[in-house]
């Protein structure tokens, strides 16, 4: 694998040797910033400065599969939402979906509805979140810029304060809406088995609707500004595209019976680097599928497929590790479920500036969008 | 970097889970107003400054620092000392800090109970080799080092002094802003203080009205197989709530949900044991007086730590589950 342009600074940890003209041996990102969660990145290099190993550290474990045992089922929901704050939505109805499962009992269509009508909030504000917040200002503000300027903060005073209050307007709607059903936004607690906790009023719903109208719109204008910022500049999209930044494993996805795109319910889909399906199952059936292996320097475990075995960290078309999320979840189906708003959404990362491109290519730096 | 006249603030978590991270940006509007009074030095979630950052930076020179998160690795131990080493002001922020948190549920299991679980147990992991994480794993002649993991989970103050509490699992953007605001005008309460009403969520709950004057609970249901009215005391309706012993600030989010307490605000100033406050008011309340009786609606109990001390075990008398440890291969932390 070549050697990537590090596009975030990166600095010497202490005691390794910098003297005369020596290259640094080791570089030490302490803490990884603008994600959830804790990690630290130690980067090994050859005496030609080139990448020689590197190791993505989680230096914490709180243990939640071992204290979440012996507990009433239906705790679980609001337990495990403490995964991650981030996104406690995903974990609070992956829990109430399995709650169902255990108790045998589907939802009644309306409690369905309002339980994808949250999630779906959830993923456009939590997308809003890491394009504007956490991700986005690699690229709005610039790899290059200082590190006091590459946030939230930079990335309003460079997309213009009008901007900056637009967006921070929406997600407090849609977070809005997540709270009028969920109770809290950070950690909600409307998922029963076989239902929900509350239901929607009437007179509640032409609010609901202009949001989502305004969604839309929100989402298109979003979509805008990543084109102008990232896609505009031929160094980013050089740099997004660049072999170095490729990263090819399998892929896992949620997709429904057309194997299209679904958020809160479907069969997980896994497809290999060139596509062809590896394997498609229940989420009930996880444990046939998927293994975690554990390595001495990280407390975190590494999920892998289990049929193929674990085979180390090796990519390419046989390799056993999958990725998830957004660009794993387009590359697991083979579309979106609903008509692509104007301009596309689906080819942006594939094929840059373009609007059809090779499926199932990995970028790391766009992964997330 | 520029130095300015502002009030330096850091925001830092430990064994969280990034809710009280979102609690802040949930400031929505009002954070544009926060960005402009203080200049904000340390924030892994939002920020890329580093721990050599803080480190170069003056001891005291940050007015406060904002910690959520409970103790459980060295690391973690290191940081806050830090933090408060380069702070005027400590405030723990969110429940995990101020009482242990959920992450504090760990503390019903012992060390190498959860090692062993999580690393070789679990029905999803394959681990023949018996390969637990490592202080320091050798790298061609270099090591690549991880924080001990500490017997126990423990709450902020059990690891460093702190002068302020914002609690809630997580904390309301209006009790953030009123702390913030109240820190930035110099007006802060004695050194101590949680930073919410000192009664109790009763007090604020738009279910009040339904709440018998003598409670009493003849069982305990489980809230999906009760069609629960949405206007009614849930206690009064067979539902465990944490309202009568867990301090209010949290606007009674929960029961607008429909779904009862589960006590993160923790107890009042009046309280020592969260828990213990919380049984007892269950426990005078409780309507039959048979052993028999009792031993019946209490089987509507079956998770008694998991529903008095969810949020608050690091912070309760008995804190931890306390045994022989059985087996010595894992990473060793000095004991707290």
């Amino acid at each position: 694998m070549s050697v990537a342009t590090p596009i975030l600074p990166m600095r010497e940890a202490s005691g390794a040797s910098s003297a005369g003209l020596h290259r640094p041996r080791r570089v030490t990102i302490d803490p990884i910033t603008r994600l959830e969660g804790h990690g630290k990145i130690e980067i090994f290099l050859d005496e030609k400065g080139n990448v020689e190993r590197a190791f993505m550290q989680v230096p914490e474990l709180r243990g939640f599969e071992v204290f979440s045992r012996g507990r009433p089922a239906e705790d679980m929901p609001q337990i495990t939402s403490r995964i991650c704050g981030v996104c406690p939505t995903a974990h609070h109805l992956a829990s109430t979906k399995t709650l169902d499962d255990l108790y045998q009992v589907e939802p009644p269509p309306a409690a369905r509805k309002i339980r994808e009508l949250v999630y779906n909030t959830f993923m456009l504000e939590d997308h809003a979140l890491h394009f504007f917040v956490l991700g986005g200002p690699d690229f709005v503000v610039g790899p290059d810029a200082p590190p006091q300027q590459r946030n939230i903060v930079g990335l309003i005073q460079k997309v213009g304060l009008d901007a900056g209050r637009k967006v921070i307007g929406m997600r407090r709607r849609l977070r809005d809406l997540i709270a009028y059903f969920g109770g809290k936004v950070v950690h909600p607690v409307l998922g029963l088995p076989g239902g929900v906790s509350k239901a929607l009023s009437p007179q509640d719903l032409p609010g609901f609707q202009q949001l989502a109208q305004d969604s839309l719109e929100f989402a298109l204008w979003t979509l805008q500004v990543f084109k102008q910022a990232v896609l505009a500049n031929p160094e980013y999209v050089k740099l997004i595209t660049a072999e170095a930044y490729t990263h090819k494993t399998c892929y896992m996805g949620m997709v429904d019976e057309q194997d299209k795109v679904n958020f809160y319910d479907g069969k997980l889909r896994v497809v290999d680097a060139g596509g062809r399906e590896v394997c498609r199952f229940a989420a009930r059936q996880y444990l046939d599928h998927i293994a975690e292996h554990v390595e001495p320097w990280s407390y975190v475990k590494f999920p892998y497929l289990k049929d193929r075995g674990w085979k180390g960290f090796v990519e390419g078309v046989d390799t056993s590790i999958y990725s998830v999320a957004p660009l794993a979840r387009l590359n697991a189906a083979t579309g979106m479920a609903t008509p692509p708003g104007p301009g596309g959404l689906r080819g942006i990362l594939h094929d840059p500036g373009g609007e059809t491109g090779p499926p199932h290519t990995g970028q790391p730096l766009g992964a997330n969008y | 970097m520029n130095p300015t006249s502002k009030p330096k603030v850091a925001f830092y978590w430990c064994a969280s889970c990034g809710g009280c991270e979102e609690a802040v940006v949930d400031l929505a509007e009002d954070i544009l107003n926060v960005v402009e009074a203080v200049e904000i030095v340390f924030w892994p979630v939002a920020m890329d400054f580093k721990k050599q950052d803080l480190e170069a930076m003056p001891d005291r020179a940050i007015a406060a620092a904002l910690v959520n998160g409970a103790i459980r690795t060295s690391e973690q131990e290191e940081m806050v000392r830090l933090l408060r080493r380069k702070s005027q002001c400590l405030i723990s922020y969110g429940a995990c800090a101020q009482l242990g948190g959920i992450p504090a549920l760990a503390n019903q299991f012992e060390r190498e109970e959860i090692l062993r679980y999580v690393y070789q147990e679990a029905p999803s992991v394959i681990n023949n080799s018996g390969t637990y994480p490592q202080p320091a794993t050798p790298h061609n002649g270099d090591t690549v080092t991880l924080p001990a993991f500490r017997n126990s989970v423990r709450a902020l103050d059990q690891v460093v002094e702190v002068d302020y509490y914002i609690p809630g699992c997580p904390p309301t953007p209006a009790l953030t802003k009123a702390a913030l605001d109240a820190l930035l005008a110099g007006r802060l309460p004695p050194r101590g203080t949680v930073l919410a009403p000192d009664v109790a969520l009763c007090e604020q709950c738009p279910r009040l009205e339904s709440k018998p004057k003598d409670l009493s609970l003849d069982a305990f249901q489980r809230p999906h197989r009760t069609a629960l009215d949405p206007e009614k005391c849930l206690l009064a309706q067979g539902i465990p709530c944490m309202g009568p012993a867990t301090r209010s600030g949290c606007e009674a989010l929960c029961i607008k949900g429909n779904m009862a307490c589960t006590g993160c605000f923790g107890p009042t100033s009046r309280v020592l044991d969260h828990g213990a406050k919380i049984l007892s008011c269950f426990a005078s309340a409780l309507a039959p007086k048979e052993p028999q009786g009792i031993d019946q609606a209490l089987a509507g109990l079956p998770d008694p730590v998991g529903t008095f001390y969810r949020y608050s075990l690091a912070r309760s008398l008995l804190r931890r589950k306390r045994g022989p440890s059985q087996t010595q291969h894992f990473i060793r932390g000095n004991p707290p």
